[in-house]
């Protein structure tokens, strides 16, 4: 199945591959030759890069024996900074992983190949992907991406220590999170918090943000995508929740824990509750396989009950001077044995349906739940300019968590430099 | 024989800084070729608050970091400059942070911050003082990125310091001793103003790298929490190479250079009184 579809979309990408290409050759016998670049923040550190040079490459140097491929390694937080100065200095790589949010603007300015032009439709991608996910790769009516890997945001729960204070389930309500995240705070006899009741600050604060917006009902813009939208009730309310937990309820303390922590609070008995990524499962496994039973996901309770998702998808710069070993080299990172590679090493949801029922997946209860609760999950982006506008999220958001502005100025504010900035371009 | 030289200074210095003028009067977004827009970018960067925040935040860790810096290390070269057993080594262990990479060293630092297993608050527990989250309080972030900006930038001043104290005649100290002189007393009196060149160079050269600060905010607090530690050299990053807009970077690097240019005239006129 995972081949047939790998062949699938091989084929289609091959048959419809641009013909006009100068210093790529293509022997006339399905073999492609030439060098290309690949810029990738999925295989970063040496567990990724292991794989991606010591498995995968040399397995697709057996399929394509005269492709040579220079890796550039990148972290998502430099990823934006490699782009530009590649698209600047008009060496931009052939293959290009990126996120859920990124497309648009890359698309809308020509850097990316539409892969529509190459015979790559919707329909072929919805057939194998679940659409909420091809739709991440969509701009313009038009597929520039293959998705490879998802990731949700969701609520975690340590069942042992929510059992210890009386509770045997998650929250079911806002009003019931709060009042078990207060219960289940700890502070030592000098006032030093040694539990948190609920972590919000081990993720970044702009999707945690999102994940609460989303679960009261909330947009981040409008259905059009003419203006943004995260300033309603539904997206004050979750500002104003998540100032309330830390200034109100004093349900984890600023600093208390951070997106660089080593060990997530949630492994180590330093929070009771959190919200989490899905890759918490794997951390958790390599750290302490016996917490894992005591590990029960939960969508935030709220109007509309959501997660957030991100991902990582592949795509293809449309000024390749080898298109036909560069779709040769995506085409095989979006198949199903790469991919479901990819995603083991990072603990994350493959994108494939066919990988859904693959040993990985169904071992793993987080990422079970993410594909349950798919239907339900919404991921950032929209507007070209999203790359822009969200970095002025974090600042906002953490002048609301640190009591400098109340959460409605705060995403007021926010949103009219966002419209300014779409009404800019 | 001059040929090379300015070739040399044309291309890597000329040639960026007249493309930084022409590309702050456009509307440039890397994708698309730049289109002249005349004074827009500096009409944004006036009125833009996050770049007065950062204005503001840089001014004050120059005005933090350069005279408290000086003022260790004037006291550490003139400490170093006697006569001492391993005094190569005090000297190279001082000017060790100037050689070790920012990033590393933010990194040692970001543990020391750490609020649950730093070295700073585990020492202040040990006395009884509760600890603090350094970094992402608003009201200590800035000092505390400041802090490793004074540690950092003692060693480099200590050494022109230090070179500077090796060229002070003997003999002021000792016809200031023959007339019962105190060491304090000569410190104020010979030996700073005998340093008031070196102090002049070393203020300069301070100021200009106090106003570039970049990779130990981009480390320690990515300019955060609530752009409380946003410098104008971060900010210019941010512009440039988060929000894809060339143009406004370039007219915030003009801001800067403008803040420098200024900067060094008044140094310059404030010394040169005393020069004379």
């Amino acid at each position: 199945m995972a081949l047939a579809t790998a062949t699938a979309l091989a084929a289609t990408l091959a048959a419809c591959a641009s013909s006009d290409s100068d210093s790529g050759s293509s022997s006339g016998d399905g073999t492609v030759s030439g060098e290309v670049s690949l810029l990738t923040p999925i295989f970063e550190g040496s567990t990724g890069k292991e794989l991606l040079e010591g498995t995968l490459l040399p397995e697709f140097y057996e399929m394509y024996p005269d492709v040579k491929v220079n890796i550039d390694y990148s972290s998502y937080s430099k990823l934006n900074t490699k782009l530009t100065t590649s698209v600047a200095s008009g060496l931009v790589p052939d293959v290009m992983l990126m996120g859920v949010g990124w497309i648009e603007n890359f698309a809308k300015n020509g850097v990316l190949a539409d892969l529509s032009s190459l015979g790559l439709t919707e329909e072929e991608l919805s057939a194998t992907h679940s659409s909420m996910v091809v739709n991440a790769g969509i701009y313009d009516n038009k597929v520039y991406a293959v998705p490879i890997m998802l990731d949700a945001r969701f609520g975690v729960a340590r069942m042992d220590l929510l059992e210890e204070a009386g509770y045997d389930h998650t929250p079911t309500s806002i009003e019931e999170l709060r009042e078990m995240a207060k219960a289940l705070t700890v502070r030592d006899a000098s006032g030093t918090m040694t539990r948190a009741g609920f972590d919000l600050q081990s993720n970044d604060s702009r999707q945690v943000f999102e994940t609460f917006l989303f679960s009261g009902g909330g947009d981040l813009f409008n259905e059009d995508i003419t203006a943004p939208a995260f300033n309603s009730e539904a997206g004050v309310e979750a500002l104003q929740l998540m100032s309330d937990l830390v200034l109100v309820d004093k349900v984890e303390d600023v600093g208390y824990s951070s997106t660089d922590a080593t060990v997530n609070p949630l492994i180590n008995g330093r929070a009771a509750m959190g919200l989490a990524h899905n890759n918490l499962w794997t951390q958790t496994l390599e750290a302490d396989p016996e917490m894992l039973d005591n590990l029960e996901p939960f969508l935030i309770p709220g109007d509309d009950p959501s997660m957030f998702f991100g991902g990582t998808l592949a795509t293809m710069s449309s000024k390749s001077k080898n298109p036909e070993a560069a779709q040769a080299l995506l085409e095989f990172l979006t198949s199903a044995g790469p991919a479901l590679a990819a995603n083991e090493q990072r603990g994350n949801i493959p994108a494939l349906d066919e990988l859904l029922t693959s040993d990985y997946v169904t071992n793993n209860r987080f990422v079970q739940f993410a594909m349950e609760n798919l239907d339900v999950a919404k991921h950032e982006g929209g507007p070209a300019e999203w790359l822009e506008i969200r970095g002025n999220f974090t600042p906002a958001i953490e002048s609301a968590l640190l009591g400098q502005t109340d959460a409605k100025s705060a995403l007021d504010d926010l949103a009219a430099t966002s419209l300014a900035t779409m009404d800019s371009n | 024989m001059v040929a090379p030289g300015a070739l040399w200074l044309g291309f890597w210095v000329a040639l960026p800084v007249v493309a930084t003028f022409i590309l702050s009067m456009t509307d440039y977004n890397v994708f698309n070729a730049p289109k002249f827009i005349g004074l827009d970018n500096y009409i944004h960067v006036w009125n833009d608050p996050v770049f007065h925040k950062a204005t503001w935040n840089t001014v004050v860790y120059t005005f933090w970091t350069v005279p408290v810096s000086m003022a260790i290390a004037v006291v550490i070269a003139v400490a170093l400059n006697q006569k001492l057993r391993a005094q190569s080594w005090y000297r190279a262990a001082f000017f060790l942070p100037q050689v070790t990479a920012t990033v590393a060293i933010a990194m040692v630092w970001l543990w020391i911050y750490n609020p649950q297993q730093g070295l700073l608050n585990n020492a202040l527990a040990i006395v009884g003082i509760p600890g603090h989250a350094w970094l992402e309080s608003t009201d200590t972030a800035l000092w505390a990125v400041s802090l490793v900006g004074v540690w950092q930038g003692i060693g480099m001043k200590m050494l022109i310091y230090i070179a500077a104290l090796q060229n002070v005649d003997e003999a002021l100290y000792e016809a200031a001793s023959i007339d019962g002189a105190s060491t304090v007393r000569k410190f104020w009196s010979i030996t700073l103003p005998m340093l008031k060149p070196a102090t002049f160079f070393v203020f300069v050269i301070s100021i200009i790298g106090a106003f570039q600060v970049f990779d130990q905010v981009y480390v320690l607090t990515d300019g955060g929490p609530a752009n409380s530690t946003t410098m104008m050299t971060y900010e210019v990053y941010r512009s440039a190479f988060q929000n894809f807009k060339m143009g406004l970077a370039c007219a915030q690097s003009v801001f800067l250079f403008a803040f420098l240019l200024v900067m060094t005239v008044i140094s310059r006129r404030m010394t040169k009184g005393d020069e004379s």
